[in-house]
């Protein structure tokens, strides 16, 4: 059978989605709902209204990709239609509203996934296969890393930049290490956090976090997240234990580098890395595919709201330790 | 200035601290001065580090530190770095360089920091990454307001575990924490010119599952609202092909900076080791180091060494993040 997908929100992350429903088979964009008409219309069928996209479009799966505020609303709304429901993360902005989408898609019985997209990275997939299989033995510390220049949107609101929306870099970045960390090394217990948010720093467009996690199997993390470095992106980690050790650097670790002679010869006007994957590899691609196959299978998802809402707990500790100053136990 | 005619007679009370060697080395090639003679609570090992080195053990401290020294270095284990600084400042130096962390307690560092200015001795912490250009580069850069306002530092000093005494807390004081804690909690200084004031600390042992910390991971609070972090385990593993790192990643208003103190490295593949290792071709640290106490022990000024202040303010940290791993809280320095 074939899927019928509506999309709620077609700002950066649902054209993306978008991209990859269109490639994917057994998968039809029947709906985009958002207030934002030519944006929902190069996407697919243009919504401007929830009740009319769901009585003309008929979907059987419900893609959240709006700002974070806006979650919990449509994941409610989606829930109570019975959908199939596919959420960005974070998954929302408290513990509440996290608690209450959880509630929701239990109450209503149906499948949800949560987009921690991370774990499809296959640097970081690969890296959990060979801590899973011991390759660094008994796991003692991890470090991760997740750099980039503060967010911008151009054109419309940039909600990344408004602290009680985004949650800043803890909520809406390092929220992916949290969630990687959490579904290697298990539960965490303590969370201590450094950071920039709730700053006259943060209204100045920087944000940083230094965060140091205690995992209840004893292992010992640490994630810096910044949207202070105004060149590109980039992510590391390194995993050390008893028995070994594993390492990335996104900016060591490329298969295609480029220096490139600008307009006015000599100097480059652009170098970048990059690390092309075939189409189908793209881990936005393989996380939308394995919430199909779970549907089609009639399994749980393999990232379930549930494990958003404790990531979500893990990042909102951090922002309390930051705000508090204190060290948060979980 | 010093002249061969009349070299400093420098002499090393110790090597436990693997450290002694190099300094050892360093003195030996240095115009100005010689290697009076070392002592060794292990007269085997200080005979071997005399023969190795072209001097003369002594098989009590009184023997060496009669000769009339114009400075000593003690590299012993961290327990008796007070009583052998003791000991020399009392002889009649000019200077003493302890090996880090200067003590295993604030009150034996404040001792020893009392006991030498009593006596008109200048007191040193063996710190020489404060000697790095790399660093120095950024502290200039930083100093120059390339970054803009200071607002974060993340730092590590990883390294592979040492063994022997380091790891026999009764001698050493700690572990990984105590250890590694005082390189870059000196370098902080220098960069921010701002006193911690507070500490949190996750402190572990489940690299080697004994007796003492293998794993530090530290949070620091400093005046103005800087924060840092810094790792301090011993998380190289055997095969890594290096001893451990000292990196800073420095954030600031207008930017970030990344210091890797020591990546100035060769990757080399060998088959006859099996291994892979990563040579370093950087400057001699030690060797800045060497040169800044020779010039205290010539009556010169060295503003660059650390002094022993600089050495109790770091070890500071490093005991608060024990006690602040013991609380389970964030304590003040």
């Amino acid at each position: 059978m074939t899927y019928r997908v509506a999309l709620v929100g077609a700002g950066n992350m649902g054209g993306w989605h978008a991209t990859h429903w269109k490639r994917m088979e057994g998968i039809e964009i029947v709906g985009v709902l958002d207030p934002r008409q030519d944006a929902a219309a190069a996407l697919g069928p243009a919504f401007s209204d929830w009740e009319t996209m769901l009585a003309t479009a008929k979907p059987d799966i419900i893609d959240i990709c709006t700002p974070t505020p806006n979650h919990r609303e449509y994941v409610e709304r989606a829930a109570a239609a019975g959908k199939a429901i596919f959420v960005e993360k974070p998954l929302s902005r408290s513990i509440e509203d996290c608690e209450a989408i959880v509630a929701a898609v239990e109450k209503a019985g149906v499948p949800a996934m949560a987009g921690h997209v991370v774990r499809y990275f296959p640097e970081f997939a690969a890296a959990k296969k060979i801590i899973d299989e011991g390759g660094v033995g008994t796991p003692a510390t991890v470090r991760t890393a997740r750099l980039s220049g503060f967010p911008n949107i151009t054109g419309r609101e940039n909600w990344y930049a408004n602290p009680d929306k985004s949650g800043g870099v803890v909520l809406d970045m390092i929220l992916h290490d949290f969630d990687w960390l959490r579904w290697t090394f298990g539960p965490v217990t303590s969370v201590m956090a450094k950071g920039l948010f709730g700053s006259s720093r943060f209204d100045e467009g920087l944000d940083y976090a230094l965060v140091t996690l205690r995992f209840a199997s004893g292992v010992v993390g640490h994630v810096t997240g910044s949207w202070a470095h105004p060149s590109g992106f980039q992510t590391t980690f390194e995993v050390a234990g008893d028995k070994g050790l594993i390492a990335h650097d996104s900016l060591k670790s490329v298969s295609l580098s480029s220096s490139l002679r600008g307009a006015e010869g000599g100097r480059a006007a652009v170098i970048m890395p990059e690390s092309p994957m075939i189409p189908n590899d793209d881990p936005y691609y393989q996380e939308l595919k394995a919430f199909v196959q779970a549907l089609r299978a009639g399994v749980t998802p393999p990232v379930t709201v549930y494990d958003a809402l404790e990531a979500a707990r893990i990042a909102l500790a951090a922002l309390e330790s930051i705000t508090t100053g204190k060290a948060v136990t979980l | 200035m010093t002249t061969t005619s009349n070299p400093l007679k420098i002499g090393i009370l110790s090597f436990a601290h693997g450290h002694a060697q190099s300094y050892a080395s360093e003195i030996g090639a240095r115009p100005g001065a010689i290697l009076a003679g070392v002592w060794d609570a292990d007269a085997a090992r200080g005979r071997a580090m005399a023969e190795r080195y072209g001097t003369t053990f002594y098989p009590t401290e009184g023997d060496l530190l009669a000769l009339g020294l114009d400075g000593v270095v003690v590299a012993s284990e961290n327990i008796h770095h007070r009583r052998l600084t003791e000991l020399a400042a009392d002889s009649g130096v000019k200077a003493v360089v302890s090996e880090k962390p200067l003590a295993t307690t604030l009150e034996d560092a404040r001792s020893m920091i009392d006991y030498c200015a009593a006596r008109g001795v200048k007191l040193a912490t063996a710190f020489p990454c404060r000697h790095s250009p790399a660093f120095a580069r950024l502290r200039e850069q930083v100093q120059a307001g390339a970054l803009g306002d200071i607002l974060a530092v993340r730092g590590t000093n990883r390294g592979t575990m040492p063994g022997g005494w380091f790891i026999d807390p009764p001698l050493s004081g700690g572990g990984a924490v105590i250890d590694h804690t005082v390189h870059v909690a000196d370098l902080l200084w220098l960069l921010l010119g701002k006193e911690a004031t507070e500490v949190h600390a996750e402190i572990g042992n489940s690299f080697y599952h004994e007796g003492y910390d293998d794993t530090g991971f530290l949070t620091i609070g400093y005046e103005g609202g800087v924060f840092a972090t810094l790792d301090t385990s011993w998380s190289r593993p055997k095969t890594f092909p290096t001893w451990g790192d000292v990196t800073l990643q420095v954030v600031g208003t207008g930017g970030v900076m990344d210091l890797d103190m020591f990546g100035q490295q060769l990757e080399h593949y060998e088959d006859a080791t099996g291994r892979v290792t990563w040579p370093g071709w950087g400057s001699s640290l030690d060797g800045a180091l060497v040169d800044g106490f020779l010039k205290l022990c010539a009556g010169e000024d060295a503003p660059d060494i650390a002094t022993g202040e600089d050495g109790l303010r770091a070890l500071a940290i490093a005991l608060a993040a024990y006690r602040a791993a013991e609380a389970k809280q964030v304590v003040t320095v």
